[in-house]
């Protein structure tokens, strides 16, 4: 469970944004509003990147941000929107440097850690990859690859930043739709933001929702009508 | 490196060699030369080789930029500035060889630091390429008003070091040398699982659990202690630290750093070698500074690299 209470948000202690008290069970969440409205902030905020201005926001009843910097990772994944272009990392080496939290201090990969690398490719359908190199990857895979990334991470919240900004038609439904699976079937929190309203709407996920006129993000359930979001989020 | 030991201009055969490990003879010049000049000149050339390649591999991992390396980011000028105060100065004590390696560990030091600040505030990779440029177009400027405002002797002395060479380390100079040398590698394989994740970039690494102002410290540190003293028994070396890692990167195709680490010891170590050898067959016909050998081979090499990224 994510609960957040009396939480705003925003950069350097200015104010942006007062988020409603959420409550939410694990699942599939799609950040929706205008651009610079301030979902970014928030799935920073979510993800302990930046502090919170006030309030807070708890993980099964731990504060986000008393986790400590190497505790963080472990509970929390945070993909931005651009995926590092890398030589020479193949697919497989990019999951094991997201059990990097769990390792040691040299990094070694003990068997519990491969175990995890291969239920990721397996889970996201991506085992045909594995020896590639990252940088030789369409769009499409690669954003399968830094989903995988997170699996292998075992983070119980996973936070995208605009997953499906640089993909064509038929790999954003792709992506859609295997975030919806997996957030059913593998009880995580994965929250996104997109600007692909129909999209979304079609997809039968949860709506975050960040009005920019009434400075408030507030949580709209699956179902919620497209005229009702438009008219929160775009007006 | 046994082809180095017998190179240079005395001819030694394999008996006086053994016979000046095993038996030393102060009165044999030829025993002497083993010890003062072959033996010391050849360890210089693989620690310098191994510890700039290491250096530069790690800068280029710490900045995400294959193009870095201590030379071009200005770390080798920082050393060198410093280096020339402190001989120009005129004071004894600072040009003595432990005031010139002093010297050149702050001036590395310093350098990597404002390196690093202005990493952090400019955002294209190219950018803090030119910077670094730019404080080394800048620091030979002052070197050459402090050159032209100092006495003869001092003079004289700057520009010795300043032709840099393999050949100017002694025998009781080595320990600085491994010991720097010690730190370097130390240094880096504590920060393997860091390098790792850095290869993503600092903000991934930052979400992956990588203490970033701690490990940026601690490379910044590491390639000065390097870069410092190896500049100042031997003079800037460019391009070494350049070019290896990135050789190693293509030929083993990997980001696993502890490969990466052992192989640009290793390939740094035989390359600027095989340099010095090269040097040694020239001397006869024209004395050609190490410097000038690496650059030769190196400018082009980076020149191909660009390329083949452009592509």
């Amino acid at each position: 469970m994510i609960t957040t209470k009396g939480l705003h948000i925003g950069y350097k202690q200015q104010k942006l944004i007062k988020v409603e008290d959420l409550q939410l069970s694990a699942g599939v969440y799609i950040l929706i509003g205008k651009n610079g409205s301030g979902k970014s902030t928030f799935l920073k905020t979510l993800t302990g990147t930046i502090p919170a201005v006030s309030g807070k926001i708890e993980l099964n009843g731990t504060s986000i941000h008393a986790l400590s910097e190497s505790e963080r990772p472990k509970h929390i994944a945070f993909v931005s929107t651009q995926f590092p272009v890398v030589d020479f990392l193949k697919v497989s080496e990019y999951l094991a440097l997201g059990r990097s939290p769990h390792t040691a201090f040299f990094g070694k990969l003990q068997p519990r850690d491969k175990e995890m690398v291969q239920n990721a490719l397996r889970t996201l359908d991506i085992e045909h990859l594995s020896e590639r190199f990252t940088n030789e990857l369409s769009d499409g895979e690669r954003q399968m690859v830094v989903i995988a990334r997170t699996f292998a991470q075992g983070t119980d919240i996973i936070a995208l930043d605009e997953p499906t900004a640089f993909l064509d038609y038929q790999n954003k439904s792709e992506i859609v739709e295997k975030l919806m699976e997996l957030g059913q079937s593998h009880g995580k929190f994965i929250i996104l933001s997109s600007h692909d309203l129909d999209q979304s709407i079609a997809s039968g996920a949860d709506f975050l929702i960040v009005d920019r006129k009434e400075k408030t993000l507030s949580h709209a359930p699956a179902g919620t009508s497209k005229q009702n979001i438009i008219e929160r989020a775009f007006s | 490196m046994l082809w180095h030991l017998f190179s240079g201009p005395i001819q030694i055969d394999g008996e006086t060699f053994f016979s000046a490990i095993t038996n030393f003879d102060s009165q044999q010049l030829s025993h002497n030369v083993v010890w003062e000049l072959r033996i010391p000149r050849m360890i210089t050339a693989l620690i310098a080789g191994a510890g700039l390649s290491i250096a530069g591999l790690l800068m280029q991992t710490l900045f995400n930029n294959p193009l870095a390396g201590p030379y071009v980011l200005g770390i080798n000028s920082g050393a060198s500035l410093f280096v020339a105060f402190a001989i120009m100065a005129g004071i004894p004590m600072l040009s003595s060889d432990l005031g010139i390696i002093a010297n050149a560990l702050i001036g590395a030091f310093l350098f990597g630091l404002i390196i690093v600040f202005f990493s952090s505030v400019v955002r294209q990779q190219i950018s803090l390429l030119l910077i670094g440029l730019m404080l080394g177009s800048f620091t030979s400027a002052i070197v050459s008003v402090l050159q032209s405002a100092s006495g003869l002797q001092e003079l004289k002395l700057f520009t010795l070091w300043a032709l840099g060479s393999l050949q100017a380390v002694t025998l009781e100079q080595l320990p600085i040398l491994f010991a720097s040398f010690g730190v370097t590698v130390l240094g880096a394989f504590l920060v393997v699982k860091p390098l790792n994740l850095l290869v993503l970039g600092t903000s991934e690494a930052a979400l992956l659990g990588v203490r970033i102002k701690r490990v940026r410290l601690l490379i910044i540190l590491v390639t000065a202690v390097i870069t410092g003293v190896v500049t100042a028994f031997c003079g800037p070396i460019a391009f070494v630290g350049l070019a290896v890692p990135n050789l190693i990167r293509i030929v083993m195709k990997t980001q696993n750093h502890s490969y990466l680490i052992l192989g640009s010891l290793l390939t740094g170590a035989i390359f600027l070698l095989i340099c010095d050898i090269t040097i040694q067959y020239l001397e006869s016909l024209f004395a050609l500074p190490i410097n000038a050998l690496t650059s030769l081979i190196g400018a082009p090499f980076v020149i191909l690299l660009v390329l083949r990224r452009l592509r």
